[in-house]
This record gives C-alpha cells, structure tokens and sequence, in this order.
C-alpha cells in the first residue's frame, strides 16, 4: 500500500528510508491509523524526520490523496541546477551545448536568463519522456486506498537515467550538501572540529580522584585519605591566520567565512590574524591589514600549546616565498624570505597545520605549495582535510 | 489492541494538546518507538512529558542531558567511595564483598528497573555530542544495558514511553532520526494560546485575556528580538497584571504596557521593545 507515495516522497527530495516505511506499514496493520487526519499526522512523524521538510510533505500529501497540483521540482531545486549550469556554460560551452542538443556557436549568443529558459523548457520535455505525463511521477490513482502498488516510472527522477547528461549531473547535485567532499556547511565543520579541545584541570580541587584515593588508603595501611584533584576543562588556545588578500583567494571566501563564524563561537580563546599570500614580518590582526600590524617575532611569547591554523591558498610567485625581499608591499622587507618566517612559526607552534582550500589534486603542480608543504603539514579544506587537520593537532 | 486502547493518551489538566499531537504520541506509544520533539523554546516540548506521565498515571523520570555527561552516568554508577568507607569502618547495612549493593541506577537505568511502566523524558538531548546520542539509541533500542563491575545485564522489566526534546537548529545524526519518530511543535496560534491560558487561569477576565493575547502577538512582531517571548513568559506576564490593583486592560492599548520586562529578559531586545512600543502607540 502506498508504495507510490513513499516514492514520491523521495522524489522531492525528503530523505524517507525504507525502515521507516516499514514502520509505518506496521502502524497501519496495528490498526492504529483508521482516518485520514490520523494518517497525516503519523506518516509525518514517522517519515519525515526535519520540521524543513513539512511543508513539501504537505505538498507532496495533498497531491497525492487530494489530487492537488504537484509542486514543481524546479522550484525546490533550480537554483542550484541554475548555478551549475551558468557554471558549465562559462567554463566550457561547447560540451553545455552537446549536452542540451544545440549548437555551440548559438549557446554563445544566449543571455543567462534565455539558457535558462530554454534548459527548463528542456527539463519539461525530458521529463515527458522520461515519466510519460505533465505531473511526472507514476500516478497511477487517487483513490486513497487499495492502490495497485506498482510503480513503473516514479524512480527515474534525478536517479538511473540511460542519458547522462550534464543536465542530468546538475539534477542531481541536490545532494551536494551531503557529500563528504563537497562545501562545507557550518554544521559540517562542527562535527569536525569538535574534537579540538585541550582539556588541562583548573579551578579549585573539588572532584574525588578514585584511583588516587585507593592507593593511598592502601599506601596508608586501610586508613582512607580522599584525595580531590582540579576538574578538566577545556583551554584550547587557536591562533587563526587567514589569507585574506588577492583574487585568487576570492572564490573560496564563503567557506573560510564559513570555518571563521564558527571557530568565532566555538574558542573561547581564539585570535584570528590576516595576511597576503605568506608571512613575512608583519601579521594583521585588522582584515584590511593597514592598522593593527603584529610582529611575527612577537609569537614567541604565545603558549606554545596554541594550535596555529593557516587558512590559504599557497599559490603565489615562488620569488615572494624565497626572496630575501619577496614581499610585493614594499614597507616590509627586512631581509628575511618568507619561507624562513614560516619555518619559525612552525618551530614555535608545534601544533600547526596549513589549510587550503585548493583542492589537493592541484597542488602537484603550484610549486610554492609544494614548498610550503614542506614546512606546514598541509590539509585540504574540506571535511576529509579537517579531519585530519584535527587529529593532526590533537596529537601528543 | 485492546491494551493500547485502554491507555490512550488525551492530554492532562494544564497542558493542552491538539489533535495531532495526541495521535502522534499514541502512534509512538504503540510503535514502542522514542519520540523527538523539536521546537521553539517555550512550546511546551518538556511539559508534554509531564502531560503524558499525568495522564497515563505513570511515574515519570527526568534524564536531563549536560554536554559533559557519559552514557554510563545515565544507566548507572558505581559508589567506590561508599564501598571505600563501608570497607574501613564497617558500619553499615551494606556487604562490602558485594558489590551490587554499590551500584547506584541512572536515570535510563531507573526506568529499566522500575515496577511500573515509566515516561522517561530526555530533555535537550542536542547538548551531548553524536557519540552520546548514538550510544543512547542502542541501549534504547534493545531495552538492556550491561553492567560491568558485576558482570549483570540490566533488562528493562517495561518498556518506557520516551520522550526526547531538542532545540537544536541543526538536525540530529541520521541513525538515530531513522529510530524515533519526529514531530515539531510550532508556536502557538493566538486562538491556541487562548485555550492555554484558560488552562492556567481558568478564572481569567475575558478582557484581559483578549488585550493580553494580542498585545503579546503583536510584540512578537517587534523586529531584531534576539529571544522572542513564549508561552512561559506570556503566562507570568499575565500572572503579573493579575496582581496589579491599578490595571485596568481597557487601557492596556493605550497607557503603555507594565512589566515588559516579563517578556523581554535581554537588556537589548527590552531596549527594541519599548523603543518599538512607543513609536507605533501600540502600547
């Protein structure tokens, strides 16, 4: 029963598992369901686990046993196919126009707005095709019970498809989100990041140390003496410095600000600093890096249990990395190259990592990130990379 | 069916439930599946538990989650320190070879052992970290847990209703999604809040009700509020103009609103609000 609902369901994109779907089942053999009202509320508390979906199980629900009008997948999910897709279209437009079976040189003289018209229009047809009818998942009935069951097109949206196609591709990056190497959302980097804790006692001695206690009654001839030790807290100390300088940084600004926010809510004791392409003498702790200058030198006075975390691409001219005079503001060249600033933050901090947001695939060929990475261990600003950042920084 | 039917769950005498709700919970009930709750804060997520152990008749058992906590200090502890001291001056009832008599039950471990069927609530269940919440779902899952200084599986004798609540924005991890059934409570509708209030006074001057009610919507409107009032400050609100001699709710549109402070416990948003109430003469 239903069977073409659950399908549904998932079409738009709520993530229904098939366990639950069995517990509904069960639910209704027990006879606890018997009217449509009561249907509604436990289907929802049973399939539909984020208060975000409701309003598209509404949706979805009144379609399906009122026989309303479906909503429309482009909306849930345009604006991320629309993104993609202008992507594809800058990038590469010629495989764009194999793709929705047009000519190249006519895709060139579209506007965004007409590409996106007509990839909807597109959209329409292959969903035609596809699932045979304007409502586009298998409806087979309305009548609210005893439907057959069978459900012969429903699972081809944005699933198995024979055309695969970079329409198809951008259909179904929906998911993105989810995928462990994707971009990074805030909550994503709580889950990674969570494990960064220091946890050194403080505060008076108020905890009874068990195994303390034990031994000295033992020690003691059975004679019990309590011993109390200090609570463990946590007192991690980051130090963050943020490549905030030149285009080539700009494309990753969301996920950096992304990591920023957070680490802002999360240390307690966190400085963040701001440099242009690699350090030289100076750190700024303002983002314009004009009034607040602090000397690397300076450093040396932090605790060296801080864990230091360089967010930058590392890509830059490899002379503003090893030329005694490399870096491209005049007022601060003092002799020392860049690349010796580095090693002696690493020798300071030694609990340091290097994130770059660059995928890893490209550093082979940067040679400067080659050569930091031989100084900073190096990880990929993604959650994989945090992870490893993380363990990397915990590490005795 | 005849056992479900004869402990249906219809709402208790100070909390008032809709219609969804109570299927909802009576579904959970039957399913023997945990429910999460999520919502706003101050809509009533905890005091649904209560409702439920009040009127199922059933004890109820408040496991309530620090971020700190261990999934050991929620099924039991082991009292060394008693068994220290019994086992230096002997003076009490207690077998210090045994050491049962040292294990001390948590709070999911009392309801495992308890004679009667319990409502167990985990109250703000988002504070613990994935492992927690994880590791919790498997105890509550198989209705056991071991106890390993004595080597004893603890079963639980009834199976307890379980509550969860959360306020987490974010959703929780989806194996343990996948094992409850969800419901989010949303913040009442004025017409809701009307029979809310009847609950908590039942006594209550229509008059006041009325200005009360819509005076609390419309500051819910006021802009940039960081923590917007809910039904817990609403009713002490009333409570507070309740005992005021000299209110008279004609005038509550007009003379401006008393004790805004209830409702707005931010300096800030208190700042928002009467600068908001003065500039649109809705007080």
């Amino acid at each position: 029963m239903f069977i073409d609902f659950f399908y549904q369901l998932r079409n738009v994109g709520i993530p229904v598992s098939p366990t639950s779907f069995l517990t509904l089942q069960k639910a209704l053999d027990m006879g606890l369901i018997n009217s449509m009202d009561t249907f509604y509320t436990s289907a929802r508390a049973i399939l539909v686990k984020s208060e975000r979906y409701f309003d598209v199980y509404d949706q979805v629900f009144a379609h399906r046993f009122q026989d309303a009008e479906m909503p429309e997948l482009e909306s849930l999910v345009l604006d991320e196919v629309t993104r993609a897709l202008l992507e594809g279209w800058l990038e590469d437009p010629v495989s764009l126009a194999a793709a929705l079976e047009m000519d190249a040189s006519d895709i060139i003289d579209l506007t965004p707005e007409e590409l996106i018209e007509y990839f909807k229009k597109r959209l329409e047809d292959q969903k035609g095709r596809h699932e045979g009818g304007r409502t586009w998942i298998g409806t087979g009935g309305t009548s609210p019970v005893g439907h057959s069951g069978h459900h012969p097109n429903g699972m081809r949206v944005g699933g198995v498809s024979r055309n695969k196609s970079a329409v198809k591709v951008a259909m179904e990056r929906r998911y993105k989100d989810y995928s462990r190497r994707g971009l990074l959302t805030q909550d994503m980097m709580a889950e990674a990041l969570k494990r960064l804790r220091n946890m050194v006692p403080v505060g008076s001695k108020d905890v009874v140390d068990i195994d303390k206690t034990i031994y000295q009654t033992m020690k003691n001839g059975g004679e019990i003496e309590i011993v109390f030790s200090r609570r463990l807290k946590d007192r991690i100390k980051v130090v963050l410095a943020i490549d905030n300088g030149g285009w080539s940084m700009d494309p990753y600004i969301p996920v950096v600000q992304t990591l920023f926010d957070y680490a802002r809510d999360q240390f307690k004791d966190l400085k963040t600093f701001f440099f242009h392409n690699t350090v030289y003498d100076f750190l700024w702790e303002d983002p314009a890096r004009i009034k607040k200058p602090f000397k690397v030198e300076d450093f040396i006075a932090f605790d060296p249990q801080t864990r230091f975390i360089m967010i930058g691409d590392g890509s830059m001219a490899p002379y503003e990395l090893m030329a005694a005079d490399g870096s491209i503001h005049v007022e601060e060249r003092s002799g020392k190259p860049s690349i010796e600033q580095l090693k002696f933050l690493v020798q300071t901090f030694p609990h340091c990592v290097w994130l770059n947001p660059v995928s890893s695939q490209h550093w082979e060929r940067t040679p400067t990130i080659r050569t930091i990475q031989q100084i900073f261990p190096m990880f990929e600003l993604t959650l994989d990379g945090l992870e490893g950042a993380v363990r990397h920084l915990m590490a005795k | 069916m005849a056992k479900h039917q004869n402990n249906r769950f219809s709402g208790a005498s100070r909390y008032v439930l809709d219609d969804e709700l109570a299927s909802i919970v009576n579904v959970s009930m039957a399913l023997e599946m945990p429910l999460l709750l999520k919502g706003e804060p101050g809509t009533g997520k905890t005091m649904l538990a209560h409702a439920i152990a009040e009127s199922l008749n059933m004890p109820l058992i408040v496991l309530n989650v620090k971020s700190s906590m261990k999934l050991v200090d929620a099924l039991y502890q082991y009292d060394t320190l008693t068994r220290l001291n019994d086992s230096r001056f002997g003076d009490s009832k207690r077998d210090v070879s045994n050491i049962e008599d040292y294990i001390k039950m948590g709070k999911i471990g009392q309801a495992f052992t308890s004679k009667t069927r319990t409502v167990l609530l985990i109250d703000e269940i988002d504070k613990a970290d994935t492992d927690f919440q994880d590791d919790m779902l498997d105890v509550l899952d198989q209705m056991e847990f071991d106890i390993i200084e004595i080597d004893r599986t603890v079963s639980a004798r009834f199976r307890p209703v379980i509550v969860i609540t959360s306020n987490a924005k974010k959703d929780l991890s989806d194996p343990f999604l996948g094992r409850c059934n969800f419901h989010h409570i949303a913040f009442p509708d004025p017409e809701m809040m009307r029979k809310i209030i009847q609950v908590h006074f039942p006594d209550i001057d229509s008059n006041l009700m009325e200005s009360a009610v819509s005076t609390f919507y419309e500051l819910r409107k006021v802009d940039a509020i960081e923590k917007k009032p809910a039904t817990r400050e609403l009713i002490n609100w009333i409570r507070a103009l309740k005992t005021d001699p000299d209110f008279n709710p004609d005038l509550l549109a007009r003379e401006g609103i008393p004790f805004l402070g209830v409702l707005f416990k931010k300096s800030q948003d208190y700042k928002n609000a009467v600068s908001f109430t003065n500039r649109h003469g809705l007080a």
